[in-house]
């Protein structure tokens, strides 16, 4: 958050950057000795603003200070001289590094830099990318930040339409690339989880003329009240149906569905907004039922039909027909299972061949779900979705010995 | 903030003066100079890019083709220089020009600017853009050893050139640019240039010269090797 602060204060996300890592050198060669002070968050953000701020006196000295770090050097000289850091500066920072100038790979790459702060080598493990590619990305970013004049401001009102629904996809990948997983860098996993559902909500907070923000911090703070059941203590997942209920984080699921009325008492949204709200009522079905067979499966079954009319995603209309199945049951939806099985965009998926099976397993007929099952496994890409194939098919040889 | 603003549309939408489209296009740009105001510090249409002539420097050969120096459906037709303070301010210019409705309009960041002469072009000569192509490379970037050596050519052929030189403008790598278009009232913004590998690099000039002489002079621009130079008449419109 400090680094947000020092680049609108400077208005310079490198001098900022630079900044903020003199203030980290300069906090560990004194607070060994010193002592961490009260508040070390300011600490870092006054050391880094007084840095920045003698870069700049001494390029004005040498007299070659372009245009608008002159203004920069004026609002710094005049700005208070203990700076906290404030999280309507990370949001700023946030909306410049989704800005529509930057393809959407650089926005995530960016926003897990400088908003969420992680390192080049964290980016990477995040982004299944290498580290090189990520620097590459990261650099080349700033350096067109810089010589394009992309400005480290929250866009006027005017631009918001225009320029939130590239803010929310980026907060709901980070989100997505903290929760998705469950192998690799658990502790940054965690964090990027976290940082995903305060900054969701913190949009949510700062605009509250935008559905979309509301229904993405319903969204997000639906699907991470699952977060500690997701994963048993053998690492290993465990699906909705198996999920311990009573330890649902119910706070987060109460302030979900807060938002989740706040945007639903918008009039009219565009059709991104009603995504995330579509999916966010889905979560809350969930979240709310108390068992998966008391579900209220024909309200997820309507939320999926309208969802299906706003995106042409394949896992939409699958997840629809696992819900049918639920709804109304194993007959009617293995003709919808088996039409979306001849769409080439699921020839590889898992997960509709483990419907399939289930379908199959639910009507009596356990030959038909054994070769779901072993379609499913040889399509399986993790060690953990092949696990949990494996544990359906002994559950199924101990139905069919006992 | 100076930016360029290179303007791609097909040609198969262009019209020339005298056709009934023509005149509700021009009234397009009209009002767009209202909008811009004092933000617009230049601009120009070109003529169709048949009218090209393409020079291309490989290993110090230089060799002139009529035509222009990349073939593609869709074609440089303009371009605006505007002095705003932020891309943002540049976009919202850019997304009310006509030509971003129908084509792509490429945002280049300028890194140093010739401010278009005022001076009347003298009898016998015709203006002219020159775009320089080529591959990209470190000299693209300011800052560094190579743009040094390159800005130190370009001052020199500017020099030699004298009058011929009416304008110019060196402009910041193709990674720091961006493209606009409109589509049914919608924006859209892509990062990087229109066309990769067809792009302008390094820079653009305003030449002012008889027809018979602008080709050796066009010749003489700095190029990076295995690059070159897409000459064109300006599309005078008068007033």
């Amino acid at each position: 958050m400090a680094l947000a602060t020092v680049a609108r204060l400077t208005g310079d996300l490198q001098l900022a950057e630079d900044a903020i890592a003199e203030a980290h050198a300069a906090a560990l060669e004194t607070w060994p000795a010193a002592g961490i002070p009260d508040r070390p968050g300011a600490w870092i953000t006054t050391v880094a603003r007084n840095r920045a701020l003698d870069v700049l006196r001494r390029e004005a000295r040498r007299g070659d200070l372009e245009r608008a770090a002159t203004a920069a050097l004026t609002a710094l000289e005049s700005s208070p001289t203990v700076v906290q850091p404030i999280e309507d500066d990370q949001l700023q920072l946030l909306f410049t590094c989704c800005h529509p100038a930057f393809a959407p790979e650089v926005r995530v790459a960016l926003a897990l830099r400088f908003v969420c702060g992680l390192r080049v080598p964290e980016i990477a493990r995040v982004l299944l990318e290498g580290d090189e590619a990520v620097a590459k990305r990261i650099q080349r970013a700033k350096a067109k930040l810089r010589a394009a004049s992309i400005p480290l401001r929250l866009p006027p009102a005017g631009l918001l339409p225009e320029r939130l629904p590239s803010v929310l996809e980026c907060v709901y990948l980070l989100f997505t690339e903290g929760y998705a997983a469950t192998e690799g860098d658990q502790w940054v996993r965690t964090e990027l989880c976290d940082e995903a559902v305060r900054l969701a909500v913190l949009l949510a907070r700062t605009l509250p003329e935008e559905p979309g923000a509301a229904a993405l911090a319903a969204l997000v703070l639906l699907q991470d009240s699952r977060r500690g059941t997701r994963v048993d203590d053998a690492g290993r997942p465990v699906l909705l149906p198996d999920q311990d209920r009573s330890r649902w984080d119910h706070g987060r699921i109460a302030e979900g569905i807060r938002w989740l009325a706040a945007a639903r008492a918008h009039p009219d949204m565009s059709a991104g907004s009603a995504a995330y709200l579509l999916q966010a009522a889905i979560a809350a079905e969930h979240a709310q039922a108390p068992t998966w067979e008391r579900t209220d499966w024909p309200a997820i079954v309507a939320a999926y039909d309208q969802l299906a009319q706003l995106t042409s995603s394949p896992v939409v209309l699958l997840n629809r027909a696992i819900a049918v199945s639920h709804a109304d049951g194993p007959a009617v939806a293995q003709p919808i299972l088996l039409a979306l099985a001849e769409d080439p965009r699921l020839a590889r998926s898992t997960a509709l061949a483990l419907a399939l099976a289930d379908v199959a397993e639910r009507s009596g007929d356990l030959t038909a779900a054994r070769r779901h099952l072993t379609a499913a496994e040889a399509r399986a890409s993790t060690v953990a979705e092949r696990s949990h194939v494996r544990r359906i098919e002994e559950r199924l040889d101990g139905l069919a010995s006992g | 903030m100076h930016y360029m603003v290179l303007l791609y549309d097909n040609e198969a939408n262009a019209t020339m003066p005298g056709d009934p489209e023509f005149e509700a296009l021009m009234a397009g740009y009209t009002a767009f100079g209202e909008l811009g105001g004092t933000a617009i510090v230049g601009g120009d249409a070109l003529v169709p890019a048949e009218a090209s002539r393409a020079i291309r420097v490989t290993g110090g050969q230089v060799s002139v083709t009529d035509g222009p120096y990349a073939e593609s459906s869709e074609v440089l037709g303009g371009y605006y220089v505007l002095d705003v303070p932020t891309l943002d301010d540049a976009i919202e210019l850019v997304r009310h020009i006509p030509a971003t409705a129908t084509g792509s309009s490429e945002i280049r960041p300028i890194a140093m600017l010739m401010p278009p002469s005022t001076d009347p072009v003298p009898a016998g000569a015709v203006r002219y853009v020159a775009t320089i192509h080529g591959p990209t490379s470190e000299a693209d970037v300011p800052g560094t050893a190579a743009w040094d050596e390159r800005s130190a050519a370009h001052g020199r052929f500017a020099s030699e050139a004298g009058s011929a030189v009416a304008g110019g403008a060196a402009i910041q790598p193709s990674s720091t640019a961006s493209t606009v278009r409109v589509r049914d009232g919608e924006l859209l913004v892509t990062d990087g240039p229109f066309a990769e590998g067809a792009e302008v690099v390094g820079g653009v000039y305003l030449l002012t010269a008889a027809p018979d002489a602008v080709v050796d002079i066009a010749a003489r621009i700095p190029v990076p090797d295995g690059g070159g130079v897409d000459l064109r008449p300006i599309l005078e419109l008068g007033g």
